[in-house]
């Protein structure tokens, strides 16, 4: 059987790895809720806070400068994205936005190659200090992003039941027609989630980045974990986004343990599972408005 | 009379496959070829998207199926070309029948994410699981397992050209009939409004399967030529890079309309081969044209070239519009 030690060090990977996830997800879940859209472009923005936190930190020498300036241009593209494209297209229907936004997508990572080149770029680990617990080696840098990802959980709580903003766009996720005769401008609230959305993704490239290698398909790589994870949750759902994101994490990294192949095949099959049971997801709504 | 009509239902497909073999004329082989087995790719993806309203952005996963299990014949047990497509086909099959099923029952947005997670698990289980049998990422080759067959040689490509073009005519005809058959007026009305066909007395998960199977049967074919013609298969037929391939065929095209396969597989092989030359960078020139088209109106090429060319062909002929179930 797995050793103790390893059977630790595999928690701590699954959670940061859930982590990652999370921040990932959270915007395509709440883009979902609120403006019934499904944003693959988002995949784009998680490349470009890598990139970014890449070039950054090579320059200034400092990764945290570098992830936090990910974060904010990963959000600013996603403004100018939601600008020039999503703009026109809220009103229409779901494979619509998706087609639209994975033609972002795969011209962003084009964009990214135009910049970056196709060679994988290495970025340092900011922290190197390793942890003792339960007599394994913890590398701190992963408790770190599993903290930062609590943080942003109690933030967007904070954020969605605390602010005017937050709960209007609470409202939007239940009947969006309603929120617009209240007299909000729900487009305004549309831009703010999905600039949140693109920083998150950023966010969690950047913090990601230092653990891979950055290179322009690393976007698509993660692809089917994200959607897995969203489709597991339940889409619009940021509770079910939450449970299912370090689930998927801690199986891919406790299955890869237990037999390498799992890691890709197990959370395939517990997706199939529960929509076997339960079509839309765990915590999915059965009602689609619109 | 009966000549009249015959002549009306068919003069379209004849006219459009007379040009598809003046491709053969004036452009090289590999490119008639590609576009060939591509159209019949892409349309499993457009009669999904088109006429049952399905997006499926995980097509790559069915043109593997089709593709491994000819390669897996054509490189384990046999060595006759027709009986590994026939094989392809069979698998392509049974595994979208297998599937469907579960598939069909979701929501449009859950079975675009499935089918899109499928292709990528499909992608690590030939790449990584099952590299014992399928020599991962190098891939399976046996072009040289080959045997020459009688009438129609698949080993070499000017003859696969014509076995192709034959295939894609009878898919093209088969798939202009299900047009104008009930079950096609089905389809069409299911992506309209689910519940009035449900009022109506006809299952809308029946008619959602079959339609499931016929196109995805049509992809594993697609995938199966591509085996025997490149006489070679690796996972990366199903990378998640390649996973919007027929969809964006498919809009270039036209959505729902039955040439638009055929169109845009030409300009999409077209561009893929011109500007990729050019620009170096494939992925910027197909998003932005992707997002370009979504958003001047999704009509797609022949989409938007049809009631144009309809205008002509009125003009020319002087009739009233009078048309049976070409395209919409």
């Amino acid at each position: 059987m797995i050793s103790m030690q390893l059977l630790t060090s595999g928690v701590i990977f699954g959670l940061s790895l859930g982590s990652i996830f999370f921040l990932m997800t959270i915007g395509l879940s709440l883009c979902f809720g609120l403006m019934r859209i499904i944003s693959l472009d988002q995949l784009l923005y998680y490349s470009v806070g890598a990139y970014i936190t890449f070039s950054v930190s090579a320059l200034l020498g400092n990764i945290w400068l570098g992830v936090l300036a990910g974060a904010i241009v990963a959000g600013a593209s996603a403004l100018v994205v939601e600008r020039i494209v999503f703009r026109r297209i809220y009103d229409r229907d779901l494979p619509f936005t998706m087609i639209t936004s994975f033609g972002v997508l795969i011209g962003g990572v084009g964009v990214i190659k135009y910049f970056w080149g196709l060679v994988p770029r290495p970025v340092g680990e900011p922290i190197v200090a390793r942890v003792d617990i339960l007599g394994t080696d913890i590398p701190v840098y992963r408790l770190v992003i599993v903290a930062i990802a609590a943080l942003v959980y109690i933030g967007i709580w904070l954020f969605l039941n605390r602010t005017i903003i937050g709960k209007a766009i609470r409202a939007g996720t239940e009947d969006v027609e309603h929120v617009e005769g209240l007299g909000i401008n729900v487009y305004r609230l549309f831009t703010i989630t999905f600039v949140i959305a693109g920083a998150l993704s950023g966010l969690a490239g950047g913090l990601y980045a230092p653990l891979i290698m950055v290179d322009p398909n690393m976007g698509l790589d993660v692809l089917a974990f994200v959607f897995m994870v969203v489709i597991i949750g339940g889409l619009g759902s940021i509770k079910g986004t939450l449970i299912s994101s370090f689930l998927v994490g801690q199986v891919v990294s406790i299955g890869s343990l237990v037999y390498a192949p799992l890691a890709q095949m197990a959370p395939f099959a517990i997706m199939l599972l529960i929509l076997l049971i339960k079509p839309t997801g765990l915590f999915g709504s059965q009602m689609l408005k619109r | 009379m009966a000549a009249m009509s015959f002549v009306r239902w068919w003069w379209g497909l004849l006219l459009a496959f007379a040009l598809v073999a003046l491709v053969r004329v004036f452009l090289p082989l590999p490119f008639a070829n590609e576009i060939i087995i591509f159209s019949i790719y892409t349309m499993g993806c457009n009669y999904l998207l088109g006429r049952i309203g399905l997006i499926s952005f995980g097509q790559p996963a069915y043109l593997a199926v089709g593709a491994y299990a000819a390669a897996f014949y054509l490189f384990y047990f046999g060595n006759n070309p027709y009986v590994g497509i026939l094989i392809g086909i069979a698998a392509g099959f049974l595994v979208s029948l297998a599937i469907g099923p579960l598939f069909v029952r979701l929501r449009g947005d859950y079975f675009a994410l499935v089918n899109l997670a499928l292709s990528v698990i499909i992608f690590y289980l030939m790449q990584k699981v099952l590299a014992g049998i399928t020599h991962g990422d190098n891939g399976l080759w046996f072009l040289t397992n080959l045997a020459s067959t009688p009438v129609l040689d698949l080993s070499r490509p000017d003859q696969f050209f014509i076995f192709g073009f034959l295939v894609a005519f009878v898919i093209w005809a088969f798939f202009k009939y299900l047009d104008d058959s009930i079950f096609g007026a089905c389809c069409l009305a299911t992506k309209l409004n689910e519940d009035k066909v449900k009022f109506l007395g006809y299952s809308s998960f029946n008619i959602r399967l079959t339609a499931f199977v016929i196109a995805n049967t049509t992809t594993a074919l697609a995938g199966a030529m591509y085996a025997v013609y490149l006489g070679f298969v690796s996972p990366e037929i199903t990378s998640p890079a390649r996973a919007a391939d027929p969809v964006v065929v498919t809009i270039l095209g036209g959505v729902g309309t039955l040439y638009g396969p055929l169109v845009g597989s030409i300009v999409y092989t077209g561009m893929k081969d011109v500007l990729s030359k050019v620009f170096g960078n494939w992925e910027l020139v197909i998003g932005f044209v992707l997002v370009f088209i979504m958003l001047a109106g999704e009509k797609g090429i022949w989409g938007s070239l049809q009631p144009l060319l309809e205008k002509m062909v009125l003009r020319v002929t002087g009739k009233t519009a009078e048309r049976g179930g070409s395209g919409q």
